[in-house]
């Protein structure tokens, strides 16, 4: 199958300059984010790992005792181990040749790469199939999604498996038409299933693709059909990336893994704040994922993907209306399609368990930003028609990709509290009722005027950031040593409250607590209260003793 | 060659729409933030209230998400009745500090002054006089688990508040009558309950125990014309809506006045108890909380004696939720 063009020398070059710009770009402004919650458990496992690697190379019959194993492994359990092996790896890397100018960036480092390779990747796969300024086009709008932004800073799943998703449909797309790409689909797979749980849709995607191509070859009375050689390899070399990269499967591996399925089958349910409601239980609005994807991506960049879907709806056909003889291929578009579709369509379901954050559909984002770029293409064709004239397509993408670098640019470092025009920005959102934030990660906002509140050290009771989070701000250096949290709001000096509906309680909490309403801190983004900082009145009392008399 | 203009000219719009909504975004984004209040107009709205404050006043903010800003300019001047009123005895006076068009009423106010982008509007209440708050007097009450064998009193003690958190339920205060350090959730004193829609209420906690009564008795409460009392549970275990519906039962000088039966989905509600006909202005009283099955009953009540013209139908009145009944 010959539907695509061979990626030259300057197409990877391209791509390379994207991931190292976008690289570059998040490792300049990751320290403006206080570590997130989920952030801090991975670290911590991480560090775990870190030392049983360290165990491996000094004493490896030891580290490979089942005791060892689950030791190092048993923490963060419920999470497949390649991601954080990546980060441990770059701590060590860290702790022995100080790479990184801070602790958090060599954690973080890892999903950065993968982010910047998923720019990469995303050009390469567009220049296969489309004119060069479509893939630019789709590589860039995908960067400039406010929220892959703030994810693809984090030492967290999400954007890596995005990345390795849209890396095993690409090595099973060009697995069709070259065997040698099969043996990749399935280490490719197997690195997806050792990022995150989101990789196990993927067999049912491409099988449906595969189907849709095979039929469509029959059809069109075809003599050479596509292999299915792919699939093997990714049911054979798939789970054993996956159990090989994992330790914590060494042993006792089938309850292990069942452990694990069902506890992603199974998961709790997070509350989250939509249109005006918490929800704590399913089933979650269908529509959810999809306004979600409304609010918070560039509206031009959606409307450029529908008319792409619209652009390329001959190349989306049925498989039942290919007549005799007609020409078939590889479906790109169906199989980009359905990588789109899929994840949203997963968390639309009545039966999924509530999540909410866009985090968890990121991964049709690569393939929504290709759509992007055939309707961008679209568009260029129009003008030039319209026009008649060829000059307008760097006009006309920078027109189209400014919207998203602008809300991008504004969103840092608040990127989960942001929304775009569409949902009236960050207050039309609050007005709206969405959900403000999660994962407590703009304490980081706050760090500077903590430091000035307590010069001299003191406690803060740091709501849903973790304490793990906190030491890391204290390792970066961004906030003192001195200033140590505290496990219970009533001796804390300070006491932060992150602004979530059903954070409500955490707020009266500190009235009790303190005995006043009042806080002496509002942290705001556009406006909106991000953070509220309420004073012990005892500090308060001691700040005031302390302070010289104005009169 | 009308295929051909047809073409161009759908071509045309094509590029518009694209072109158009890219500008759409681009002129959206200064807009929304060209009608964020700034700084000055959120002080100089603050300054008009405070010189106008009086003690009766409630400050509100809309849209509620402002809550904390207003709060933040004028908290100071807000007691934990006033931020988390159980029902609207007592307060006099409305003021609704707003942004972005958001209000909380409807009727026309007796004083509105705009601040660029904030507004302040005040409205005059009718609502009754408050003669006494059970919740400001709990440290005066008697606290005791009865029981087949007797009367066990909860003593009044000073001990550590709980560490505070998502999903533990009201703070305990610093001081609380405890009836069973075993069991944490086993204390009766004044708090404030996050309601089954998220509003704050500041109310009694009083978990019930079982069937055997967890009694609080006023020993010398002021009565007026009616006695409103309401009740509800933490939000996270009423929102389950699975669990035992909870009994608080109101005695004054050992007469049984009235029952508030909370069930699960009856969010922040009450009763309305006329005392107007008892001959008496101070009194005995006693509220009892009970439970089938007391698993995850944090329930919390709030009182207040009123004085007030407002007709009751029969001795008693359910009351809603809301506090502008």
């Amino acid at each position: 199958m010959n539907d695509a063009r061979a990626l030259e020398g300057r197409d990877h070059l391209i791509g390379a300059a994207l991931c190292v710009g976008y690289l570059l770009l998040l490792m300049g402004t990751a320290s403006d984010l206080a570590m997130s919650r989920d952030e801090s458990f991975y670290v911590h496992a991480a560090k775990s790992s870190a030392s049983w690697i360290t165990q491996l190379v000094r004493d490896p019959s030891s580290a490979l005792q089942q005791q060892s194993i689950d030791r190092a492994w048993r923490y963060n359990w419920e999470h497949p181990a390649w991601m954080k092996l990546s980060f441990a790896w770059s701590w060590l890397a860290q702790k022995h040749l100080g790479l990184f100018p801070n602790e958090s960036l060599a954690f973080r480092f890892p999903g950065m790469l993968t982010a910047g390779l998923l720019l990469w990747l995303i050009y390469a796969w567009g220049a296969a199939v489309m004119r060069r300024q479509g893939a630019f086009f789709a590589a860039l709008a995908f960067a400039l999604m406010p929220r892959v932004f703030y994810h693809s800073h984090l030492a967290c799943f999400d954007v890596p498996i995005a990345f390795f998703i849209t890396l095993t449909a690409y090595t099973y797309w060009r697995a069709l038409a070259d065997r040698r790409w099969v043996p990749l689909t399935g280490l490719a797979f197997g690195l997806a299933l050792a990022t995150k749980h989101n990789s196990w849709m993927l067999p049912g995607i491409l099988l449906i693709h595969f189907l849709w191509i095979r039929r469509d070859e029959a059809r069109a009375t075809r003599t050479e059909r596509a292999s299915i050689a792919w699939l093997p390899s990714m049911l054979l070399l798939g789970p054993l990336v996956l159990i090989g990269s994992w330790p914590w499967l060494w042993h006792d591996t089938g309850s292990r893994l069942l452990a694990y399925v069902r506890f992603h089958l199974r998961h709790v349910h997070y509350t989250y704040e939509y249109l005006g409601t918490s929800y704590f239980e399913p089933p979650l609005p269908v529509s959810v994922p999809f306004v979600m994807t409304l609010f918070t991506v560039s509206l031009t960049v959606l409307a450029l993907s529908l008319l792409g879907v619209y652009y390329r709806r001959t190349q989306l056909r049925p498989p039942w209306l290919t007549k005799p003889n007609d020409p078939t291929g590889r479906r790109t578009d169906v199989l980009w399609l359905g990588c789109m579709l899929a994840p949203l369509l997963a968390i639309a379901l009545p039966t999924s368990p509530i999540f909410g954050g866009t985090k968890h559909w990121i991964t049709a984002y690569p393939f929504l930003a290709l759509f992007a770029g055939w309707g961008f293409l679209a568009v260029i064709e129009s003008a030039e028609l319209w026009m008649g004239r060829r000059s307008v397509s760097w006009s006309l993408a920078a027109l189209c990709l400014l919207p998203g670098a602008i809300e991008t640019a504004h969103s840092h470092p608040f990127g989960l509290s942001h929304y775009t025009p569409v949902a009236g920005g960050v207050p039309g959102a609050a007005d709206l009722g969405m959900n403000r934030q999660f994962w407590g990660f703009t304490t980081g906002s706050l760090a500077s005027w903590i430091s000035e509140k307590l010069p001299e050290g003191g406690s803060v009771w740091t709501c849903d950031t973790t304490h793990g989070s906190w030491a890391m701000l204290q390792r970066d250096g961004i906030i003192a040593s001195t200033v140590r949290p505290a496990s219970s709001m009533s001796d804390a000096d300070l006491v932060l409250v992150h602004h979530e509906a059903h954070f409500n309680e955490v707020d009266y909490q500190a009235w009790v607590a303190f005995g006043s309403v009042q806080p002496v801190f509002v942290l705001r983004y556009d406006g909106v209260p991000v953070i509220s900082v309420y004073e012990n009145p005892a500090q308060k009392q001691a700040t005031q003793a302390a302070e010289p008399d104005q009169e | 060659m009308a295929g051909a203009r047809r073409k161009r000219s759908l071509a045309a719009w094509v590029w518009v729409l694209i072109a158009g909504l890219a500008v759409f975004e681009l002129v959206a984004h200064p807009l929304i933030h060209a009608a964020i209040p700034s700084e000055e107009s959120w002080e100089a709205a603050a300054a008009f209230v405070r010189a106008r404050y009086e003690s009766t006043d409630q400050i509100v903010a809309a849209p509620s998400w402002a809550d904390p800003i207003v709060r933040n300019l004028l908290g100071d001047l807000l007691s934990l009745r006033m931020a988390a009123p159980g029902d609207p005895a007592g307060i006099g006076r409305l003021w609704e500090v707003g942004i972005r068009g958001a209000g909380t009423r409807d009727e026309p106010p007796a004083l509105e002054a705009d601040f660029d982008e904030v507004r302040v509007r005040m409205w005059p209440l009718s609502n009754d006089a408050l003669l006494y708050d059970f919740v400001d007097e709990i440290a005066n009450a008697e606290v005791e688990l009865l029981g087949a064998d007797g009367s066990k009193v909860c003593p009044w003690v000073k001990a550590p508040s709980a560490r505070g958190g998502l999903g533990h339920g009201p703070m305990t205060p610093p001081e609380r009558f405890v009836c069973d350090s075993r069991r944490p959730w086993f204390w009766v004193g004044a708090t404030i309950l996050s309601d089954l829609e998220l509003r704050p209420k500041r109310c009694i906690w009083q978990h019930p125990a079982g069937t055997d009564p967890v009694r609080v008795t006023f020993a010398d409460a002021v009565l007026g014309d009616r006695l409103l009392v309401h009740g509800g549970i933490d939000y996270q275990a009423e929102r389950q809506r699975i669990h035992a519906p909870v009994s608080l039962r109101v005695w004054i000088d050992d007469q049984l006045v009235g029952e508030l039966v909370h069930r699960d989905g009856d969010g922040w509600s009450g009763l309305e108890i006329d005392t107007s006909e008892l001959g008496v202005e101070r009194a005995r009283v006693r509220f009892e909380t009970t439970a089938d099955d007391p698993s995850a009953r944090l329930f919390c009540w709030s009182a207040s004696s009123v004085k007030g013209q407002r007709p009751v139908d029969g001795a008693k009145r359910r009351l809603s939720g809301g506090l502008d009944e």
